[in-house]
């Protein structure tokens, strides 16, 4: 009974492809925070961060008339986004300062949020700030190829199909990935169990 | 349980989409966003400038649409072609034959009926007298070679114009 999926952003693609450039301001606005939220737990910095969703956004500006349709655009541009961050990666190396965005209020009020703070010890006992910083470090632990996977599954929610897409690799690969990366975020944040304030 | 599992791993995870740019960041981006391709396309040399948008329609989705139009201007050449050598491959005496009846039929010949319609062309040339007007002379102007035989009759022979 699976009627085939249609892109939402089909009109908009095929606007900005006859030229109106307003259609594509429409879809840098719909993108941006969720491309932020990919990038940005991928590079743990701002600055990094806001270049290089304005180079993804140029970039998929003007490749956007060779875009085809075979995927949807949000698989497309999700790639451009990755692809772009993972060559920054490299090129960066391991020469990045870890800048923290602040903590929106509205955390106070998650319920996962309330639940690991009233029953998990070193959340409790870290403040706010210190669990960001200690994440964000567990996550530059990571390869940059892990943390992708991690920021698209666990932050970002997505299904492992459509990652999959994203990163042109089997569903398997980004399962075995994933184990691997929450294999080691998990003997990190071990030890910030053992020593919460080192 | 001490250690972390992954669900908690996940939980903990899940929090950093909480973590948001300054203020007013998202409502910025778009100008900014402006602003960076109107620079970059002043930095840009022309050449440049020329050489993407060819690339653009070229890549573009609007390519395959443009591959047609060598085929169809092919298709219209070839039409024309055909059409104007069916047009110039007429048989001639039935064009002479479609034209020359007003003159016959204006110009009485002599009784022995030296002239038949077998070969009308050959009529003016034993006159002297017109047989044809100048409009018909030019309708008949890219006929083949009984024309010719026609426009060979010297210019002494042609009617003097009288007032």
């Amino acid at each position: 009974m699976d009627q085939p999926r249609t892109d939402p952003d089909q009109e908009l693609v095929k606007r900005t492809q006859s030229g109106d450039a307003g259609a594509f301001d429409e879809l840098v606005i719909k993108y941006t925070p969720r491309l932020y939220g990919l990038v940005y737990n991928m590079t743990s910095n701002h600055e990094d961060t806001n270049d290089l969703l304005q180079d993804i956004f140029a970039k998929a500006y003007k490749a956007i008339r060779g875009f085809r349709g075979k995927s949807s655009f949000y698989t497309w541009i999700h790639s451009i986004a990755v692809n772009m961050t993972l060559n920054f990666l490299k090129k960066r190396g391991r020469r990045f300062q870890l800048s923290l965005d602040d903590v929106d209020a509205s955390i106070q009020n998650d319920k996962e949020f309330l639940e690991l703070t009233a029953t998990s010890s070193p959340v409790r006992e870290a403040d706010l700030s210190e669990l960001q910083r200690r994440l964000n470090e567990a996550m530059m632990k990571l390869s940059d190829e892990h943390r992708a996977v991690v920021t698209m599954f666990h932050i970002q929610g997505m299904p492992h199909a459509e990652i999959s897409k994203i990163l042109r690799v089997s569903e398997g690969t980004v399962r075995s990935r994933l184990f691997y990366a929450n294999r080691q975020l998990q003997n990190y944040l071990d030890e910030f169990r053992k020593n919460p304030v080192s | 349980m001490d250690e972390f599992n992954d669900s908690e791993i996940a939980r903990l995870l899940r929090l950093k989409r909480y973590e948001q740019p300054p203020p007013g960041y998202f409502e910025n981006f778009l100008h900014e966003f402006h602003r960076r391709q109107r620079d970059e396309l002043l930095r840009q040399p022309l050449w440049r400038i020329c050489l993407e948008r060819v690339h653009n329609l070229i890549a573009g989705p609007d390519a395959r649409a443009l591959t047609s139009y060598p085929a169809a201007v092919t298709a219209v050449l070839v039409c024309a072609a055909i059409i104007s050598l069916k047009i110039y491959q007429q048989p001639e005496k039935a064009r002479v034959a479609l034209q020359s009846p007003p003159a016959l039929s204006m110009t009485p010949l002599n009784a022995e009926g030296e002239l038949n319609l077998a070969s009308p062309v050959s009529m003016p040339i034993l006159r002297t007298q017109p047989v044809r007007s100048l409009n018909q002379s030019a309708q008949t102007h890219r006929a083949a070679p009984p024309r010719y035989v026609l426009d060979s009759v010297p210019v002494s022979y042609e009617p003097t114009f009288r007032f």
